[in-house]
């Protein structure tokens, strides 16, 4: 029997590294453990638990899109690398938890092989005594045996029976470095051979308890110097040689009885994951550790942030985003500010964000822009998203106001991936702060730039665009407000529906009347408290032990929001939209207050 | 306008379905219960095939069974570009021939689990998926080699042949006669690229290909 707690923390082939074409989803086991293997357009590779986290269907059998890996069975989709759920197509509206996130393992490139495994620790097999600088993966044979009874039968394969081939000069000595290591030396290099003998490195990949896949390399022969009639011949021969050894031994061993299968322990939600991130004092939690990896100039005044994980290690890797998300930077200034992600679908390395310096700046701006530089760390928070995508919309229009186009952007990239149809609109005062032009004329949606015009013809711009609402179609808007009140106004006017119709604005343009005092109940809590003029609900909440999340805290980002059970809040925020907020069944806690008396809240 | 009699889950008619399909036929369906209700055993089918089998097709005044045949009959009547059944070349021909007939071994294997496991045969589901294993042995092997020759099917040239139709559907469908493809990492990219195919469609069973690149 082979010591399976000691192979637990070896590292195996699962894969050939040409078995993992572009798009395809490779079905993989080690260790009696299914994987979803599969490659992204960025030439990642993912190692995955086989079962999507909803319905426990395999994923290999899903659809790699290129960025993303979608369950065949609910549409559920997961990202390259992260394997964070990124949409639930029955929940179009929502962003996914971040505890829907699957079971990932390390994968690594070597050998001509994917070599991955269940806790991998240390190096991979070393081939000090073979030329490894030129690899060619033979076809891998499974065989229905374990893989202590493969290696005798596969060196006597090797040693004893190729005089039978007809060539009788080709010998080989063999090596066994470790238990799943075979190492083949040809002792006879005479080059007057009919075929090439290279030496062969053999390792042997523990399937399950009752299956074994043998995968060999040829070793230090250059593909591009061998005549590629030889190069298959030799590739046949081998094929033949190692199915010849699986049919004897399968043959020997027919009568005997077949072990138990393996069973893999499928790990839970880590605590990590399934705990809620710790809130700061302030109420903004700065749980990601970044460094600003490059900062580019996209316009006289924007810029793009690029933010890497502070090492290759998993436990570094940056939570999934989604379209829509954003995430609080905290500045070396002591500030925290909000910048939407523009990541693509599958750009789960990094974060990057584009900021527009605006002078007189408040400090966020100004820091970013004139203080930041290329190498230092920042923390911010996970991405959070409260301006979600659809992506069931039968057209999506994006309308941009200059940097408002951060969101927008993301989501342009999103649906052109999923080729669902869209019309992006960008307004601008001037040419020059035109951005990511190049991109957006090469993606499958339209790209309309409206550069300079006054706030009148805007309006009639945007009546213009917004003229016919068609059933199943939605709006995003981002912009500066008096912007996004005109395309709200404009779009209720022309009948466009409340829920088809989705804004984020940058900062909340309302002066703020904290000027009332009022009582809350705490339904979970069983607590009443006081909100006195002058503070808000948000801070009270604190001052007692009640932890919210919050990120704006001006009533513009919608997540310190609480559901009202009774009482009639008096909003006072930019985030809910007309009809929410007459329904008054949930607020802001950073700025909303109470036109009664009293409010329950569910907390 | 032709008539296929026709059953949703039988991966025989499906290749036929699929072929249809993909050359752009219109053609009419005709519903025979094959289970429960064993429809393709009684008196009014066995004056269409006296041999009791699934799929049978119409066309005009021709009444032909066996699904590699009716494959030959549509692919030479109406391809065209003679790709998908290349009557010029006898050894392409040959081929095509030989893996219809390595189809009809799949279907008498894998399809036999499945009809043991799925509609209650009496038959020897272990012998079959034994069977199974043998021959997709045999197809990933060829398709791995096929592969290293860049060719993407079954028969060397540069377009899918009905021998790739013939051997698909029972294949795909392997895993609801408790036949694993795990193993045979060459016929599972080989099924990609088939549903990939223009005009390809999907029975109870065989999910869709996302775009490739």
């Amino acid at each position: 029997m082979i010591d399976l707690e000691a192979a637990r923390y070896l590292w195996h082939p699962i894969a050939a590294s040409s078995d993992l074409v572009p798009r395809h989803v490779f079905h993989a086991q080690i260790l009696g453990r299914e994987m979803a293997l599969w490659r992204a357009d960025d030439d990642n590779v993912n190692a995955w638990e086989n079962r999507c986290l909803h319905r426990g269907v395999r994923l290999s059998i899903g659809i790699n899109d290129g960025t993303e890996l979608l369950c065949q069975y609910h549409g559920w989709r997961y990202a390259n690398r992260t394997a964070g759920c990124t949409y639930i197509p029955a929940h179009p509206a929502d962003a996914p938890a971040r505890t829907i996130c699957n079971n990932t393992y390390p994968a690594v490139e070597h050998y001509g092989l994917i070599w991955s495994g269940d806790s991998p620790e240390g190096p991979l097999p070393l081939l000090s005594t073979v030329d490894t600088s030129f690899v060619t993966p033979l076809r891998a044979v499974t065989i229905n045996a374990a893989s202590q009874q493969i290696l005798l039968p596969l060196i006597q394969g090797y040693t004893l029976q190729l005089s039978d081939t007809g060539d009788g000069s080709l010998r080989y000595g063999a090596d066994t470095p470790d238990a799943f290591t075979i190492i083949l030396r040809a002792t006879d290099t005479s080059s007057d051979r009919a075929i090439p003998a290279p030496d062969i490195a053999f390792f042997l990949q523990p399937v399950d308890a009752a299956r074994t896949t043998i995968r060999g390399i040829l070793c230090g022969m250059d593909e591009h110097n061998t005549d590629p009639q030889a190069l298959n011949d030799l590739l046949r021969f081998h094929n033949r040689l190692l199915c010849n050894i699986r049919d004897r031994l399968e043959k020997a061993m027919a009568d005997e009885p077949a072990p138990t299968p393996w069973i893999p322990i499928i790990p839970t939600v880590s605590e990590n994951q399934a705990s809620m991130p710790a809130i700061n004092e302030d109420g903004r939690s700065a749980s990601l550790r970044v460094r600003v990896a490059s900062i580019e100039s996209l316009s006289p005044s924007v810029k793009s942030f690029r933010f890497e994980p502070l090492s290759d290690l998993p436990e570094a890797q940056l939570p999934a985003s989604q379209p829509g998300a954003h995430i609080d930077v905290h500045l070396p200034n002591g500030l925290v500010r909000q910048y939407s992600l523009i990541n693509g679908p599958g750009q789960t390395d990094h974060y990057a964000i584009a900021v527009k310096l605006s002078l007189p700046s408040t400090g966020g701006s100004q820091a970013l822009h004139e203080h930041l530089r290329e190498g230092d760390l920042l923390a911010t928070s996970a991405p959070r998203n409260n301006f979600t995508l659809r992506r069931d919309a039968e057209h999506t229009h994006l309308v941009a106001g200059g940097i408002g186009l951060t969101p927008l952007l993301a989501m342009a990239r999103a649906l052109h991936h999923m080729g669902r149809p869209y019309t992006l609109h960008h307004f601008v005062s001037q040419e020059s702060e035109l951005f990511f032009q190049d991109e957006l004329q090469t993606l499958s949606g339209s790209y309309h730039a409206h550069i300079g015009l006054n706030p009148s013809q805007t309006a009639v711009r945007l009546a213009d665009i917004l003229a016919s609402p068609a059933e199943h179609q939605h709006l995003y808007l981002c912009g500066p407000a008096p912007m996004l009140q005109c395309a709200r106004t404009t779009a209720a006017d022309l009948n466009w529906q409340d829920h088809t119709v989705h804004f984020e604005y940058f900062a909340n343009p309302e002066e703020r009347d904290d000027s009332s005092s009022f009582d809350v109940d705490l339904a979970r809590s069983g607590l009443t408290l006081n909100v006195p003029a002058g503070q808000s609900l948000l801070a009270v909440l604190r001052e007692h032990g009640v932890t919210l999340p919050s990120s704006c805290e001006q009533g513009a980002c919608g997540t310190c929001r609480v559901a009202v059970l009774q009482g009639t809040p008096d909003h006072q925020d930019v985030y809910l939209s007309d009809a929410e907020k007459a329904r008054g069944d949930c607020l802001m806690s950073c700025v909303s207050r109470a036109r009664s008396n009293k409010l329950t809240l569910d907390l | 306008m032709m008539t296929l009699y026709d059953y949703e889950l039988s991966g025989n008619c499906y290749k036929i379905r699929l072929l249809l399909n993909i050359l752009g036929i219109q053609y009419r369906k005709q519903s025979i219960e094959f289970y429960p209700a064993a429809e393709h055993r009684k008196e009014e089918f066995l004056a269409i095939n006296p041999l009791g089998e699934l799929p049978v097709l119409q066309d005009g005044d021709l009444t032909l069974r066996d699904s590699q045949a009716i494959l030959v009959y549509l692919a030479s009547e109406y391809d065209t570009a003679g790709n998908w059944y290349p009557l010029l070349n006898p050894r392409t021909l040959a081929e095509v021939t030989q893996w219809l007939c390595f189809a009809n071994a799949i279907t008498a294997s894998a399809s036999g689990a499945r009809l043991v496991d799925g509609f209650f045969y009496n038959l020897d589901g272990d012998a079959c998926r034994a069977d199974a294993h043998r021959l997709f042995r045999i197809l990933d092997e060829h398709l791995w080699f096929q592969e290293r020759e860049r060719q993407d099917w079954i028969v060397t040239g540069t377009a899918p042949t009905i021998a790739d139709i013939a051997c698909f559907p029972y294949v795909i469908l392997s895993e609801e006669g408790g036949i694993s493809r795990m193993d045979y990492p060459a016929i599972r990219r080989w099924t990609d690229r088939i549903k990939r195919i223009p005009g390809f469609t999907v029975m109870p069973g065989v999910f869709p290909a996302g775009p490739g690149v």
